[in-house]
């Protein structure tokens, strides 16, 4: 397809773009600035707003907005450069923009990177003719823990606004009110509680919206910003991170059109304090008996750790969390397998290669024609920058069909979403043939099980998507890095591994992994334990030898995506402890075995055996596809339990659907703003088994399985399937998967 | 005196609210009509008729109808969306039209859904107008026991107080369930406008207009009124005069005449300070400019006014023009959606200065401040709200200028407390949107 | 709050299938919501309509804050509302406001402490041939002058809260 290209001149120069460009753009592409405020392409179409970007189009009598208009062939446009009434125009805009803006930018954070600041400095009036009070407000207003409104400041270009409205489709944050008593706000006393709300802190061309933890902490003219990328779930958002004196004070999105549009969570965005949580491990912790944990040196830490792995005789079992970096797995491997024959690993759930045969960037979902999500969980919580292309797609006209819990297609029972998906390849599936017919088609796994998305790959394969390159199939991870760490440990050495019994050491590698009860499980098995891990909280009382980790903030290495990509992480500060790699390339040493500290040397070495030699230069760029390959067979395709049909007033079981929330995990539970994102002690219920037990939102329900009970407060989720109810992780205690529900 | 009625035909001054009278007294004819013909027929007796949009903007009707895309052309829903939110201050025409003539008026929209072939039409009406609100919809219920409809479903949508939706795209904004906040064009609505489908806006007495030109044919119409203003019109006349009301009249009507005849003159034997002939947005008229003009398109516009939305307002010279000015920018202020810059801040800062003035603490500069404020809002502006304060406060200078003067030379109001608009309270005066006073449980 | 089944509910799920798209039907249900919660807009009432629309409370509050005839206070049982914009404002509306002000012993913008009555000024309404314009619950009463408004507000007082012309 060719694009009709139009030429043009903006103040005098000739340009010529694609048909249907903006002018805003047209403009930088002949190399004139059109200002703007409200002017932002990723929250939707124009609206206009500001009147910053007037300029003078030949032809037409008044001063138009440039940012709402596009190239048409032949068009001649001055802007404040070459025409004085669009100078004119742009000053009075400025001039009425500052009528009520309180010129605090010596005290506002925004100074010295504030949009307003600038154009003011290259647009505006020198001086002010209004004489009048300026409007006044309360300020700043806490719009939630993380956020202070500074009304004043707000020059109403409604960013924020319609970020919430178009772009997360929370509805939190809203204009209220009209003409010039028009006001950002949320809704009564009620926070911007919302998965993504920091981003229209970052949106905000002035002082109105700042971020709490970053208020007053750093200027503009005293701070590093870091190029990496997030290593908080597995699609690795571009971020760019924001370093004064050494600490880092704030991260913000640096868009990678392709996988986060410039987009970014809150636990990406406001985690980094845990860095710094009082209960972070700074030295090795040596457990005493009936004591504690004593702090030593590192030498005796690696003396001690010697002592230990030795003492296994090989009877050694290693637990991965999947948030370490290739090259720490593959230091760990190279270590435990090569120098000690410790193959016996308990990796997080991985992702399976057979998806590399659909690989399709993220941001291939929002112009799909048909998106099948599949899965126990929501989006959101898993990997959350999917939830806003899902989103997208929907806004543009994607038919997203969701089977799972609370998905339209709905009533899938839990642990029902490898038979929902193999009924689509079925030959009698209407929405099957649909999907063998799309050019753009997308299947999403989104839940535990499934082989790692083998099942995905599978439906993808049986209805062509091999041929198909707009065609794409994603596993949505648990783990930041899951992939990545099972492949760099697998390449680390050739054995297989065999399951040693009894367990001399269990060596337990961050804080997933820490946290995890089934490798709790494990260490009660295990004669001593060595854990790496941030945080005191998850060392105390088993661990025989805390190694401190450090945070992916912290860390050079590589991560592997949901996509398949692999991404550079960089260290934005230094941590506090020495690097991972540093003492595993000592203890290997003892070992007799060579293991580099140098991640890029480390990555060189897996990059020849794993990924095509691919450099550190190609991290940005999607892998080409590969060849579907099959799982080996006698994998057999775990069947649905089929859904038990509610009987009329009979307030019988409920299946229970936990899930692990986003705003969960040791980072959060360390953040003090981000607490108010976590969720509340609440079930979810379907109206009709509320309505059952005559349950309304807010009231309290005693939830009981098998001797077990918990007392919740109930919410009605009215896109939850009957017969189903949800609790968050934290909030189930030790309810089976069969619950009652009944009021107390 | 005699003058033609057509949007008020048959109903002797009264109102038809009986469907079986109106139909007694020749109603439905121009549906029947307009049935009979092909939609581009319809089109096409507009466009001989002449007949051009009562709302204020007076664009040709037929035209309008036209630039709607044939339904093989953008496969999508067409609209018809009425604009019955009447609020331009002097302005209580559509009101009385829908108040004594229901089925002359729905009968216009099932004319001109036929028109745009479109299946949905939906009746935008002001939300403070409740009793012609109930007159359509039992009107509405009548229509729709008479099997008139077809398949066209009439919505009646009420609004909820906000001047804003009578323009166009924010009334199609506050329809779609959001803040009457104007969007930019293009796209236009007849392309991209309910819903983002094909749509044509048309104000009330339009579309019952509409009726009577299918009813006696474009040709005949067309042979009312004068030269670029065909047929007759309802005008509001209203302020300053014996008697206010509705008059329906053939364009060209001179104004002196709708002041003095019809409207019986100034009370109490006043002088004519002055006249806001099209609605409070145009600019104001001086005695000697209202001896000249004549009430239609060309006449009004040669003048440097505009005939508006019809609304005549005559002002005595018991009224400060600056408190005029005053009243006209705090209604504008107060009605200012708030979206785009130069209206939301701007019309505030009119008022302002303008309070500044009348109450005697002016300088010279203000003067010049207030005239280049209303430069610099005008034109800018994402709709023409804005604009029309501008336009309507620097007309009170400009036709006034030695009673602004005044103002400032001797520190305060030359009217001492007698103007007819003094310490008038303004609603943005009182209360914002934020209720500041609670009733006790 | 509440979020059974409820008449509102029901009804604003009724107003749903009038239009193409459902999130035409805010409008109405909010002016349905403020009937049923007595003139007002109470924090439940954006909670109800929220709910029955899938919407979120702010959502609707930013509506209803955009419109003047959404209340977001409290309002008397009667609410009398003049005209003062410039046909009515030419005719003596502010007279009229007055005599309101003294017979209610309000201002202008304010609730009576017992809650019956609420007095405000409002834009055009519409009707400035037959200034001056004071609308009573939404009812016009046309061509109203300050020396009608004593025996008006008598019988206002005497009607109670439906005391429409």
């Amino acid at each position: 397809m060719t694009t009709e290209l139009v030429r043009l001149s903006v103040d005098g120069r000739e340009v010529e773009v694609p048909k249907g460009t903006g002018l805003v753009e047209t403009a930088a592409a002949a190399g004139v600035e059109i200002p703007v405020f409200c002017y932002e392409p990723r929250l939707g179409p124009p609206v206009g707003a500001c009147r910053m970007c007037l300029v003078e189009i030949e032809g037409l009598p008044k001063l138009q907005a440039g940012c709402t208009l596009t190239a048409q062939d032949g068009m001649v446009i001055k802007t404040a450069a070459t025409s004085a009434k669009a100078a004119d125009g742009q000053n009075a805009t400025l001039e009425f923009i500052l009528v009520n803006h309180p010129l605090d930018c010596p005290v506002c954070d925004k100074g010295g990177e504030c949009p307003l600041q600038d154009l003011t400095f290259r647009y505006g009036p020198g001086v002010t003719r209004m004489t009048f009070p300026k409007v006044t407000f309360d300020k700043p207003i806490p719009v939630s823990p993380l956020i202070a409104l500074d009304r004043e400041r707000c020059i109403l270009c409604y960013r924020c606004t319609r970020f919430s409205e178009a772009v997360a489709e929370d509805g939190q944050l809203v204009a209220r009110n009209r003409g010039n008593q028009s006001m950002i706000t949320t809704f009564g006393e009620d926070p911007y509680r919302a998965p993504f709300s920091g981003n229209v802190v970052e949106l905000c061309p002035v002082g109105a919206l700042t971020s709490t933890q970053y208020r007053f902490e750093a200027r503009p003219w005293d701070i590093q910003q870091i190029p990496t990328v997030c290593g908080l779930c597995p699609v690795g958002c571009n971020t760019s991170v924001t370093t004064r004196e050494g600490k880092a004070k704030r991260v913000l999105s640096r868009n990678h059109p392709e996988i986060d549009g410039g987009w970014l969570c809150d636990k990406g965005r406001y985690a980094t304090p845990h860095l710094d949580a009082p209960d972070r491990i700074r030295e090795p912790l040596r457990r005493l008996h009936r004591i504690g944990l004593e702090p030593i040196s590192w030498d005796d830490a690696l003396d001690e750790a010697e002592r230990l792995l030795r003492g296994a005789q090989g009877r050694i079992v290693t637990a991965l969390s999947g948030s370490e970096t290739i090259e720490q797995a593959y230091a760990l491997g190279r270590l435990l397998r090569g120098g000690l024959g410790a193959h016996s690993a308990v990796l997080p759930e991985s992702t399976s290669s057979a998806l590399d045969a659909f690989r399709l960037p993220l941001s291939g979902i929002a112009t799909g024609e048909i998106i099948v999500v599949v899965g126990d969980d929501e989006v959101v919580d898993r990997v959350p920058i999917v939830d806003l292309w899902l989103r997208k797609a929907r806004r543009n006209g994607t038919e997203v069909i969701v089977y799972g819990p609370t998905g339209a297609a709905g009533n899938l029972p839990p642990g029902g979403a490898a038979a929902a998906l193999h009924a689509l390849t079925e030959p009698g599936s209407p929405l099957g043939k649909r999907l063998r017919a799309s050019d753009r088609a997308v299947l999403i796994w989104c839940g535990p099980g499934g082989g790692g998305g083998a099942r995905v790959a599978e439906a993808a394969h049986s209805l062509g998507f091999d041929e198909k390159p707009g065609c794409g199939a994603f596993h949505l991870a648990a783990t930041p890095n899951g992939r990545g760490v099972a492949i760099a440990w697998a390449a680390a050495a050739d054995e297989d591994e065999s399951d040693p019994e009894p367990i001399g050491l269990l060596v337990v590698v961050g804080d997933d992994a820490a946290a995890s009860p089934s490798v709790r499980a494990l260490a009660e098995r295990a004669e001593a334990v060595i854990a790496v891990t941030m945080f005191q909280g998850l060392a105390g009382g088993w661990a025989d030898l805390v190694l401190p980790a450090t945070a992916a903030l912290e860390r050079d290495g590589t991560l592997l995506n949901v996509e398949g990509r692999l991404q550079r992480l960089r260290r934005a500060v230094v941590p506090p402890v020495p690097d991972e790699l540093a003492w595993i390339a000592k203890l290997a040493g003892r070992f007799d075995v060579d293991v580099s500290p140098h991640a890029s040397v480390l990555f060189e070495e897996i990059s020849a055996r794993c990924f095509d030699g691919a450099t550190a230069a190609d991290h940005a760029e999607l892998p080409p596809r590969t060849p579907y390959e099959a799982p080996p067979p006698g994998q057999a395709l775990p069947m649905a339990v089929p859904p038990r049909p509610a009987e009329d007033h009979f307030v019988g079981e409920l299946r229970l659907v936990r899930y692990r929330p986003l705003f969960s995990g040791p980072q959060v539970e360390r953040v003090r703003e981000l607490q108010f994102q976590r969720p509340e002690r609440e079930i979810e219920l379907a109206a009709a088994d509320a309505e059952r037990r005559q349950v309304a939102t807010g009231d309290t329900v005693v939830v009981r399985s098998n001797g077990t009970s918990v007392e919740l407060r109930a919410r009605i989720n009215r896109r939850l399937a009957e017969g189903i109810a949800r609790i968050a992780d934290e909030h189930a205690a030790d309810l089976h998967p069969t619950i009652e529900v009944a009021k107390p | 005196m005699a003058t033609p009625e057509v949007v008020f035909a048959g109903t002797d001054g009264g109102a038809v609210t009986d469907i079986a009278q109106y139909e007694a007294t020749g109603g439905f004819a121009g549906l029947a009509k307009a049935r009979a013909m092909t939609p581009d027929e319809v089109i096409e007796e507009l466009n001989v008729s002449q007949l051009r949009g009562r709302g204020g903007a007076f664009f040709p009707t037929g035209r309008k109808w036209s630039f709607v895309p044939k339904p093989e052309q953008i496969a999508k829903p067409h609209y018809l969306v009425v604009n019955a939110d009447e609020s331009e201050p002097g302005t209580f025409k559509d009101r009385e039209i829908m108040l004594r003539v229901p089925f002359r008026f729905l009968e216009g929209c099932l004319i001109a859904a036929y028109a745009i072939q479109s299946k949905h039409v939906f009746i935008y009406i002001r939300g403070e107008y409740e009793q012609e609100f109930e007159v359509l919809r039992d009107a509405l219920t009548a229509l729709h026991r008479a099997k008139l409809l077809g398949d066209v479903t009439i919505v009646l949508h009420r609004g909820a107080g906000a001047y804003i939706c009578g323009e166009e795209t924010a009334l199609l904004e506050s329809l779609e369930g959001r803040r009457g906040q104007p969007r930019t064009k293009p796209p236009f609505p007849a392309i991209a406008g309910l819903y983002a489908a094909p749509t044509a806006v048309n104000n009330v007495e339009s579309i019952t207009t509409a009726t009577s030109v299918l009813e006696m044919g474009g040709a005949e119409y067309s042979t009312l009124g004068v030269a670029n203003s065909t047929g007759t019109r309802v005008f509001s006349l209203s302020g300053n005069v014996v008697n206010g009301g509705n008059y329906e009249l053939p364009h060209g009507f001179p104004l002196k005449d709708l002041i003095y005849e019809v409207g019986g003159g100034i009370p109490g034997g006043r002088k004519l300070k002055a006249v806001i002939p099209g609605g409070s947005s145009t600019v104001v008229m001086t005695p000697d400019e209202v001896e000249q003009a004549t009430l239609d398109f060309d006449s009004l516009t040669s003048l440097g006014t505009a005939i508006g939305s019809a609304a005549v307002i005559a002002i005595d010279d018991r009224c400060c023009m600056v408190q005029l000015g005053i009243r006209v920018s705090q209604f504008y202020e107060h009605e200012s959606c708030g979206k785009c810059t130069p209206c939301r801040v701007g019309t505030h800062w009119l008022t302002q200065i303008l309070q500044k003035i009348e109450d005697g603490r002016a300088a010279q500069a203000d003067l010049d401040l207030l005239l280049d404020v209303c430069d610099r809002i005008l034109g800018k502006c994402l709709c023409p709200l804005g604009d029309s304060d501008a336009i309507a406060v620097a007309s009170y200078v400009d036709k006034f200028r030695d009673e602004f003067q005044a103002h400032i030379d001797h520190a305060g109001c030359p009217l001492g407390g007698s103007s007819s608009l003094e310490a008038v309270l303004a609603p943005v005066a009182v209360h914002g949107h934020i209720a500041h006073k609670a009733v006790p449980a | 709050m509440n979020v059974r089944t409820s008449a509102l509910y029901e009804e604003i799920q009724k107003i749903r299938k009038r239009y193409p798209d459902e999130l035409s039907a805010v409008m109405p249900a909010l002016q349905l919501a403020q009937v049923e919660h007595g003139g007002w807009l109470p924090p439940d009432a954006f909670r109800e309509v929220a709910d029955a629309l899938d919407l979120t409370p702010a959502y609707c509050l930013s509506i209803a804050s955009f419109y003047d005839m959404f209340r977001l206070a409290p309002v008397g049982e009667t609410v009398v509302e003049v005209c003062t914009n410039i046909s009515c404002g030419l005719a003596g509306a502010q007279r009229v406001v007055e005599a309101f002000e003294r017979e209610l012993l309000l201002h202008a913008g304010e609730t009576s402490p017992d809650g019956r009555f609420t007095l405000r000024t409002v834009e055009c309404l519409g009707g400035c041939g037959w200034a001056t314009i004071v609308a009573v619950n939404n009812r016009h009463r046309l061509r109203v002058t300050a020396a009608d408004v004593p025996a008006l507000v008598a019988e206002l007082r005497e009607k109670g809260s439906d005391g429409n012309a």
